[in-house]
This record gives C-alpha cells, sequence and structure tokens, in this order.
C-alpha cells in the first residue's frame, strides 16, 4: 500500500516536471483544441462587424482570419474584444490570435509579436464645417473626441501637444459626441473615419475630413510574443493570399471604390512585417 | 523549494516587466493619477453637497399629507434607484443636454460638461437612495413622541427640532456615512462619459505604458483608502453618538 502511494507520487511528480518541460506550444493546442479563437472588435466596419441578416461577423480582417483557420486546418471562433483589452486579452491567453484593428507600432512590439502588415492606414481627423477648423494644427486648446485606449489620443498630441483630448468607451460613442457638439474634431483611423463620414448620409456636407495624416499606422494581426509556428502559419498565409491576387481582392471587397468605404486604390503589399520606428 | 521559487519569479518575469514603482511616486504618470484621484475627490465633495439636501426633500416628500407629494417622492425614488449608474451617466451626458435649446447646449458643452453630467447623474442616484435612509430614521422615532410633543404644546416646527430630528440623526447618519463609500465607489463609473476622474485616468496611464498592474494598484489603492476612511468614520460615529433607546 505504502509503496504503491509513493509510486503514485513519483509518477505524479514526473508527470508534473514532464509536462512542464515539453510544453506544446500554441499551434500544438490550436490543432488540438480544433479550433481557432480570434479577437475582434466586431463594431469597426469593415475590419470586422455584424452582419446585421445573419448576425455572424464578417469583414476585411475576419476573411483573413478565416483563412489562417482554414490553413491551420481547424475552426474558426471570433470573439469580440474592447480595444483597450485586447492586447492583455491575448497576453493572458484568452484568444488565439488578435485580428482586432491592431497597428502595429514599436512600443507595442514588446508586448506581442505582429503578423505581415495586412493594411495601411493613418489617423485622420474631422470636424464640423462650422468650427472653421482647416487644418490639424488649428487644433491648439480645442478638445477633440476620441475612444479609450487606441493611438488616436497620442498620435494628436504628438502633433498637437496642446489639444485636450476627452476618451470613451467605443468610438462610436465619440463620434456621437462630435455629432452633439461636445468637442470641435474626432479622431480615428482614416478607414474608421470614412466609414463614419458615411454613415452621416446626407448630414456629412457640414463636416469636413481634415487633409493631413496624423500619421501612418499599418494594421496587422496580433500573436503572443514567443509563438514562432503560429506567426509561421499567419505569414504563409497571408503570403499566398499576396500571391494568388485574393489579398487585393478581398481589399477591393471591403476598402474599393464599389464599397461603401470607397477606398480609391490600393497602395500597399501584404510583404513585410517591419515598421519604422 | 528555492528551485521552485526561482522557477515562478522567472515565469513572472518572463510575462510582464518588473514591478515599476517610481512611476507611480513621480513623474508625468504620477501626477496623471494623481489629477484624477483630486477629481474624483472633487466629484464626491460636490455630489455629496447637493445629493444630501435633495434627500431630505424627498424624503420629507414621501411623509408628506399630501397624496400627490408621497406620489411625487415615491416616483422620484423608483425611477431612479431601479435604473443601473451606467444608464445614468450616458442618459444626462449624451440624451438630455440634447433636448436643451441651442444657445444652452453651446454654452455647456464649452465648459467640462463631462464632470457636469457626472455630478448630476451620481446626485440624482445618490440622493435617491439617501432618501430612502433619511425617512426609515425619522420614521424609527415612534410617532407618540411627536404627539406628546404637540399635546405638551410644542409647535410643529419645535416637536421636529428639539424632539424628532435631534433622535433621527442619530439614526440617519451612519446609513448615510454608508452610501456616502457607495459613492465613492461609484464615482468611476463616469469614466464611460470622458470624466477625467481616477479610473480614467488609470486607463489612460496603462494604455500609454502597457503597466496595467501599476496603474491598477495606484487606483486600488486610492480607492481602498478613502473607502476605509469613511468605513472608520462610520465607526466613530456610531461609537460617539448611539442611538439612544427609543
Amino acid at each position: 500500500m505504502r509503496i504503491r502511494s509513493q509510486f503514485l507520487m513519483v509518477a505524479a511528480l514526473a508527470a508534473s516536471v514532464f509536462s512542464t518541460l515539453v510544453q506544446a506550444d500554441q499551434l500544438d493546442d490550436i490543432k488540438k483544441k480544433g479550433e481557432i479563437v480570434i479577437g475582434v472588435l466586431g463594431i469597426d466596419e469593415p475590419n470586422s462587424f455584424v452582419d446585421p441578416k445573419t448576425r455572424e461577423f464578417i469583414g476585411y480582417e475576419i476573411d483573413l482570419a478565416k483563412a489562417v483557420a482554414q490553413k491551420i486546418g481547424v475552426k474558426p471562433v471570433f470573439k469580440q474584444v474592447a480595444v483597450a483589452a485586447r492586447i492583455p486579452e491575448l497576453q493572458q491567453g484568452h484568444v488565439d490570435l488578435l485580428a482586432a484593428s491592431l497597428t502595429h507600432n514599436k512600443e507595442r512590439e514588446s508586448q506581442v509579436d505582429f503578423g505581415l502588415t495586412h493594411l495601411v492606414t493613418g489617423s485622420k481627423v474631422i470636424v464640423k464645417k462650422s468650427s472653421g477648423i482647416n487644418h490639424v494644427s488649428e487644433l491648439a486648446g480645442k478638445k477633440a473626441l476620441t475612444v479609450k485606449g487606441g493611438t488616436q489620443g497620442p498620435n494628436l498630441l504628438r502633433v498637437v501637444p496642446t489639444a485636450e483630448i476627452v476618451t470613451f468607451e467605443t468610438t462610436q460613442q465619440a463620434f456621437q459626441a462630435l455629432q452633439q457638439g461636445k468637442g470641435v474634431a474626432y479622431i480615428n483611423d482614416e478607414v474608421s473615419l470614412l466609414s463614419d463620414f458615411a454613415k452621416l448620409g446626407a448630414a456629412n456636407k457640414d463636416y469636413l475630413i481634415l487633409p493631413e495624416n496624423l500619421n501612418v499606422e499599418p494594421l496587422a494581426f496580433g500573436i503572443r510574443k514567443g509563438e514562432p509556428r503560429l506567426k509561421a502559419v499567419v505569414d504563409d498565409t497571408l503570403r499566398e493570399l499576396e500571391a494568388s491576387g485574393q489579398a487585393e481582392k478581398l481589399f477591393l471587397k471591403w476598402y474599393g471604390p464599389d464599397s461603401r468605404i470607397k477606398f480609391p486604390k490600393r497602395e500597399f503589399k501584404i510583404e513585410s512585417d517591419r515598421v519604422a520606428g | 523549494m528555492p528551485g521552485r521559487l526561482r522557477v515562478d519569479n522567472a515565469t513572472i518575469h518572463s510575462l510582464t516587466p518588473v514591478f515599476d514603482f517610481s512611476m507611480l511616486l513621480s513623474g508625468p504618470y504620477h501626477h496623471m493619477l494623481v489629477a484624477g484621484l483630486v477629481l474624483s475627490l472633487q466629484l464626491l465633495a460636490v455630489t455629496l453637497v447637493f445629493a444630501v439636501p435633495l434627500a431630505v426633500v424627498v424624503a420629507l416628500l414621501r411623509l408628506s399629507h399630501w397624496a400627490a407629494l408621497r406620489w411625487l417622492g415615491a416616483v422620484f425614488v423608483e425611477a431612479i434607484r431601479n435604473v443601473p449608474l451606467l444608464v445614468h451617466m450616458l442618459f444626462w451626458y449624451f440624451g438630455i443636454p440634447e433636448l436643451l435649446p441651442d444657445p444652452v447646449k453651446e454654452w455647456l458643452y464649452a465648459r467640462n460638461f463631462e464632470v457636469v453630467a457626472a455630478i448630476v447623474a451620481l446626485t440624482l442616484y445618490t440622493a435617491a437612495y439617501m432618501a430612502e435612509d433619511v425617512r426609515s430614521g425619522i420614521r424609527a422615532v415612534p410617532h407618540v413622541q411627536f404627539e406628546a410633543a404637540r399635546a405638551l404644546g410644542l409647535s410643529y416646527l419645535a416637536a421636529m427640532q428639539l424632539v424628532i430630528l435631534p433622535q433621527a440623526l442619530r439614526i440617519i447618519v451612519p446609513p448615510l456615512i454608508s452610501q456616502t463609500l457607495n459613492l465613492w465607489k461609484n464615482t468611476s463609473i463616469a469614466t464611460v462619459i470622458g470624466t477625467a476622474e481616477l479610473m480614467y485616468q488609470a486607463a489612460k496611464v496603462e494604455t500609454a505604458t502597457f503597466r496595467s498592474v501599476e496603474a491598477f494598484l495606484f487606483a486600488t489603492v486610492c480607492y481602498l483608502s478613502v473607502s476605509l476612511a469613511i468605513t472608520g468614520l462610520a465607526t466613530w460615529f456610531h461609537h460617539r453618538y448611539p442611538v439612544r433607546a427609543l
């Protein structure tokens, strides 16, 4: 009896040591689970949003993420994450991959790894024409509205240090606050901004998108640090999409002249995971 | 055991960089967090100044002789207490001001409307709860004392002032302090409408530095210390001014 319990203890100990030594990496875990959990914003047209008819997530990043899941051979499961919580969600393992309009910048490289840049955009500012503001520099001392936890606010402050930034839980609340006149400017990345501008409908004649780009923002998938095999699969998928011309098609589907966003043309290629510092 | 400990530390270090205390004690992030704490305390103070008198008025409405006034008080309390504070915040920030005429709106929005809306929402929400405590306190003094006071020849006001309220006050203050504690924690909800209070600043520091633990630890310590101070005040009051046997 005693010998048996000792044997069990040793076995349990060995098992625990063994499991920590040969820890399977995330790609193996995903394959074992048969599904990949992808963190998406879900309210950011056209990257990821809910189709009003089917109640499913659709969008540019959704399509790209589905291609990654297909490449691994597992089921994609989309989980909605908040802008401010998306990186912690990834770090804590609540999601396997972030497809959440995530800007790839140098500061974040110490927190997460990034896939190849799949969209290049920039932050822009929209104002009411009645404010009389025509250039970003005129925002000095003025109240500008944006979402919590994003790069938009800091980007404006880099250009106009004296602007007063007020942040909200979602971009739509910040945009609502602009429409109600609670600030003179609303900052968002170009894509979302064009989408918001389109949502105004006929009222958009009272608004002006300022010409200056506050910065260049490369969007990429976020991958937990130290998972080179998962990153390789993600990057291979994106390279194949680019080579086959499928990436171009997806861009045109969601961003092109015939989409609601109406980007004139695609001025980038999916090829690099480097960003300027 | 020491070996085990080393592994754990290594794991922690690989996940997050070492805890950085200095950013909490000085520098720009320190200033942001302290500014948030100050605004949170201001929200607490200003809301109390408005909420307590309003609570007394509502309590008196609910104790009125006239049914219409009682009904008015009841509607205020029920309509406000049964709606989450988050909804109140968004309602007073995004909803109500849109009904105002344009010049008033512009005047309001040119100021720090994020703070004003937060104070309005917190005041109404807190007053609804406090009104019920005040009402219970007054009702806890047996009505026969009031009748006896009147029988001795005191006027209505004198009976209230000399007999009922001094006793009711001792009963009311501890629950009011407890509501103050709730109010202190509730100020954090104002972050959703862009009020730059403690939670807002903590989230901002977290975004700028990725140091969640430090930023939210600062907020936790602030909330905890003020909360404990309020609890301490309640305990002190209870010992210093115990409720007398009725």
